[in-house]
């Protein structure tokens, strides 16, 4: 564990003295640097910088920007509408999470074995994910039109009454829930593929040896050896769930659906900060929001501590 | 232990009803997955007299490329397409510059601070970047960025996750090779250079395709940072500009298909590469 | 001409810094010899295909200057990348603004205002426009948006449907519906005629609003909005209002459920007799070959007013103002504004008060027969929050929707109205 720094070898000078100042500082630190820069720039700062913002009541048009201590969070925490628009982006979390985990598993193991087309069925399932959001959110506005939609199209013609996919409040975030399914499983999908093909042949012979069918070897094989990513897959599908904004966006084209309904926190923010113009109180609802996702972060790692050999 | 299988039948006929029966869920599950897309061609193929039928055929007697050939002259698709070329590249590049770098330095080096810095890089994985965009965007404001491309590509070059990758797949090569130049006299850039990047292709291959991929598609940031919609992505553009006036659904349409078209075309020439580039990230945590 | 407010020293210093890479790579600058004027606007409809004849128009008439015109997304999308544009300093020349928007814009700081002397070199000045609306674009005696039409929310009817249903005056045109019950008859007899419905109405985003607002004001109801305090409104005439929209769709006079471009396919199918909605959709009937005429709004509840608004042309600030690409602009602007009987084709009553004078925009039929409509035509309630396209307008109109999807009783949707409006009446104002 102890971690005297050596100085790497090759940063005694090799050829003769040199006086340039770089060639004192570490080659880990030069080698590093140009990240650092932009990980500095880019993400650190803001981050600091966007709690600072929250004591502020700045705004985008340049006017004010004068220190109100906390009366931005003292608003945000009596917000009805911020803990509504929190609300969706957790009750579609909930909703979206088990679906695209499972289905992108069961999507696996069904293309993972030989099986004629094999090529298209794969295609198919990762498709979409290649798509823009734009791209999938018109594509699915036009799929939930009432009357001449193709979802409700089917359904009158099956003789079941239409559904207000973008128009019912109970609806619209299910509608962006069921968008999303077929948008994103295509990465989980692909995950869980990779996974499965690292499975060590030898490991299904000796079953079938030992006479084991394919259900057995499903629940006695592949599953405990998926456990690892299928945690890596719930860790990186909630982290996405919970960002929730260019579907929903641009599905409602920026109304936040009826009623409210379909808006996401981080789409309040942007309302709030693009349209409200108040960046003061619009960053302090983004870092309220980042304390939170931090929080199920470190939760989420203590449950999952797999990746944790990988500190050296 | 226990035989699964009915003891009238034999074990290889219980496979091939087990085969059966998942190609045709398989196949049930792919249609369903492309119905949305082939609807979307469809739509885009029929005249917009034709496109708000009810009920709602998938055939039309005059199915043309008559919306796909308007998108084409009448809006800016192309130019977007080259932006998101620009934008999607220069973030690649920079990130296999600099998080390869980062990588090797601390995979590699040893300094003072580097296991503080790399857990601070790390933590950063967990921070999305949505929530950053309103000081993102001030902070653009100040450098005078708004309305450029660097405004779209500079901040997406910091992906913590990218260095973390490729970190990982650096701790696992074997040094012995890397011993051997240093003994030579061979400086960390060149061991960096010459030897450990050739031997991390694969994995750069990998890292490169998901960033292309990201940037590419991402419709955040690039939809704050820039409001001319002579700089606009492919996905900003689409989302933002409108192009055809009145009744227009076979036009969108058509402009979605083609807006979605270049990854897709890309995606089947490297289908197999992504695949096995997955693995190689360590992203299937295996 | 460029006096918006000082940035910090640091952004100029760093702006300077980096301004050369940014030159290289934002690329792509005007062609010697021409001016290049960039022009935002917002007309997605029938209108849309108009706005392009007009431009091309002026491309023909002035070879020296490169318009370089885009159409963006109507509403919210828009007027949030226009700030963002103001904001950040690179913004078009010119851009269109919905006169209702102005206070929200923080002229002087997202607006540049208009060198009244120079517009008058084009021979445009004050006078030529309705006072009502000229008033409405003045802030501290400047003016910071030129007025090009106003355009009220009208009611499209299909004639060929109105004839079977015994709608027609022997005139050919629309008999006058007077009162709610005269109304309801009309929809009725043109629901039995198509078979599906009497009206077709958009349901969601902002429709609800104007409709509200226009039969709001129908009874000379006002919405007071007084900062930092709670909304003023006349609850009776609210819920005779509310309960009227309830009843369209309840009964299947009107579609319900239905977004703006299914309203607007929905009348253009045949589908529905009548369509309210702004005049901007005459283009699309056309373009339909459909049996349609136009007329103002029905008085259902007291007198003619409607709701609708202003388009304006506007300067977005910029960091520094170039004169010979200002010239340009202040060109561009007074000859849209001076051929805008193409304009009026569109549905919309031009503001430039000549324009209406002349014979071509009088042989403009329907659209010439509503020009009177303007005193008439009645803007948000104004606050930075309000106007076309607004938060304001997306708070009220998702509470008024769920009346018409029948999910709220009045009452509750009145409160959820009010609810919203006094959290936007208390949320410090950011201009």
């Amino acid at each position: 564990m102890a971690t005297i720094t050596t100085q790497a070898p090759a940063a005694v000078p090799v050829t003769e003295a040199r006086p340039a100042l770089w060639r004192r500082v570490p080659t880990g630190v030069l080698f590093t640097l140009p990240f650092l820069l932009f990980y500095a720039a880019f993400l650190i700062w803001p981050t600091i910088s966007a709690f600072g913002l929250s004591f502020f009541n700045e705004s985008l048009t340049g006017t004010r920007g004068e220190l109100v201590g906390l009366r931005n969070w003292t608003e945000m925490l009596g917000d009805a509408a911020m803990w509504s628009a929190l609300g969706n982006t957790l009750y579609f979390t909930v909703l979206s999470t088990p679906p695209l985990v499972l289905l992108g598993l069961v999507m696996a193991l069904l293309t993972n074995r030989v099986m004629p087309l094999r090529w298209l069925w794969r295609l198919s399932f990762f498709m979409p994910f290649l798509l823009p959001a734009s791209v999938m959110s018109l594509i699915w506005l036009w799929l939930y039109q009432p009357g001449f939609g193709l979802l409700n199209g089917a359904l009158t013609s099956l003789g079941i009454s239409e559904v207000g996919w973008l128009s019912d409040p109970s609806l619209a975030m299910i509608s962006v829930v069921i968008a999303t399914l077929w948008w994103t499983v295509g990465f989980n999908f692909l995950l869980y593929l990779a996974a499965l093909q690292q499975i060590p042949e030898q490991l299904y012979e000796a079953a079938s040896i030992d006479g084991a069918g394919w259900w057995q070897r499903l629940w006695s094989i592949t599953l405990p050896m998926l456990g690892r990513t299928t945690g890596l897959v719930i860790v990186l599908q909630l982290l996405a769930s919970l960002r929730l904004f260019d579907q929903a966006y641009l599905i409602y084209q920026g109304s936040g659906g009826p009623a409210f309904s379909a808006r996401p926190v981080l789409e309040y923010v942007y309302d709030t900060a693009f349209t409200s113009f108040r960046f003061g109180y619009a960053s302090a609802i983004s870092s309220f929001f980042f304390v939170l996702i931090v929080v199920v972060s470190v939760t989420q790692l203590k449950l999952f501590p797999s990746r944790r050999e990988d500190e050296r | 232990m226990t035989a699964v299988a009915t003891p009238d039948r034999s074990p290889r006929a219980t496979a091939r009803a087990w085969n059966v029966a998942g190609l045709i869920v398989t196949a049930i599950i792919a249609l369903l997955w492309l119905v949305p897309l082939l609807w979307a061609v469809d739509t885009a193929l029929k005249p917009e007299g034709e496109t708000t039928k009810i009920p709602v055929t998938w055939w039309s007697d005059n199915l043309g490329f008559e919306a796909f050939r308007k998108v084409f002259t009448e809006s800016d698709l192309v130019r977007w397409f080259l932006n998101s070329t620009v934008v999607a590249a220069g973030v690649t590049v920079l990130v296999l510059v600099t998080a390869s770098m980062a990588a090797y330095g601390f995979a590699r080096t040893e300094f003072r601070g580097r296991k503080v810095l790399l857990a601070v890089v790390v933590a950063g994985i967990m921070v999305p970047p949505q929530v950053l965009v309103v000081p993102l965007f001030r902070e653009m404001l100040g450098l005078g960025l708004v309305d450029t491309y660097w405004a779209m590509i500079l901040p997406q070059v910091a992906a913590p996750a990218m260095v973390f990758i490729l970190k990982k797949f650096f701790d696992g090569l074997p040094r012995e090779l890397e011993e051997a130049a240093r003994v030579d006299g061979a400086s960390p850039w060149r061991l960096y250079w010459q030897i450990v990047l050739p031997l991390s292709r694969p994995v750069l291959a990998a890292v490169g395709i998901f960033t292309f991929i990201f940037t590419w598609n991402n419709f955040f940031w690039p939809f704050l940072a820039v409001s001319d919609p002579d700089l606009m992505t492919i996905p900003v553009g689409l989302a933002t500009v409108q192009s055809s006036y009145g009744l227009r659904y076979a036009q969108i349409m058509a402009s979605a298909v083609l807006g979605g078209l270049p990854l897709l075309v890309a995606y089947v020439f490297f289908q197999r590469d992504i695949i096995r580039s997955v693995a190689h990230t360590g992203l299937s945590g295996t | 001409m460029a006096d918006g407010p000082p940035r910090p020293s640091r952004r100029a210093v760093l702006g300077a810094a980096l301004a050369l890479g940014t030159l290289t790579l934002a690329g792509c600058g005007g062609e010697g010899g021409t001016t290049k004027v960039r022009y935002w606007n917002l007309f997605g409809g029938g209108d849309g295909a108009l706005m392009l004849t007009m431009q091309d128009e002026f491309r023909n008439n002035n070879p020296g200057i490169a318009l370089e015109a885009v159409t963006l997304a109507w509403g919210a999308p828009y007027y949030t990348k226009l700030a963002m544009a103001a904001a950040g300093g690179r913004a078009p020349d010119v851009a269109v603004l919905h006169l209702s928007r102005l206070t929200g814009y923080a002229p002087g700081h997202l607006l540049d205002p208009f060198d009244e002397k120079l517009l008058a070199e084009f021979g445009v000045t004050r006078d030529q426009f309705p006072p009502g609306l000229i008033e409405r674009a003045t802030v501290d005696g400047r003016l910071y948006a030129l007025p090009l039409d106003t355009h009220p929310f009208v009611m499209y009817y299909n004639t060929d449907i109105a004839q079977k249903a015994g709608l027609l005056g022997p005139d050919g045109k629309l008999a006058p519906i007077s009162g709610p019950d005269a109304l309801i008859d009309a929809l009725t007899k043109a629901k039995q005629v198509t078979g599906a419905y009497g009206l077709a109405l958009d349901n969601l985003d902002v429709m609800p609003w104007r409709l509200f607002w226009a039969l709001y004001r129908q009874q000379d109801g006002d919405i007071t909005l007084p900062a930092g305090g709670s909304v003023g409104i006349d609850d009776v005439k609210a819920l005779k209002v509310l309960n009227f929209m309830g009843q369209l769709t309840a009964e299947g006079l009107a579609t319900r459920n239905v977004d703006y471009p299914g309203a607007v396919a929905t009348f253009a199918g045949g589908k529905a007799g009548f369509h309210w909605n702004g005049g901007w959709e005459t283009a699309t009937f056309t373009t339909a070959k459909m049996p349609y005429s136009m007329t103002r709004l029905p008085n259902i509840f007291g007198n003619a007013r409607t709701s609708g608004d202003a388009h304006s042309f506007v300067l977005p600030h910029q960091r520094a103002r170039d004169p010979i690409t200002t010239r340009a602009s202040y060109r561009f602007i007074t000859e849209l504004l001076k051929s805008s009987v193409t304009w009026g084709r569109a549905g919309h009553v031009p503001a430039y008060q000549p324009v209406v004078a002349e014979p071509a925009y009088l042989a403009l039929k329907p659209q010439s027969e509503y020009r009177d409509v303007t005193p008439d035509v009645q803007l948000d309630p104004p606050a930075w929050f309000s106007g076309s396209g607004s938060d304001f307008e997306n708070q009220a109109g998702s509470a008024f929707q769920r009346v018409l999807a029948g999910s709220l009783t009045p009452e509750q949707a009145l409160a959820q109205f009010k609810a919203a409006v006094d959290k936007l009446l208390s949320t410090p104002s950011p201009v």
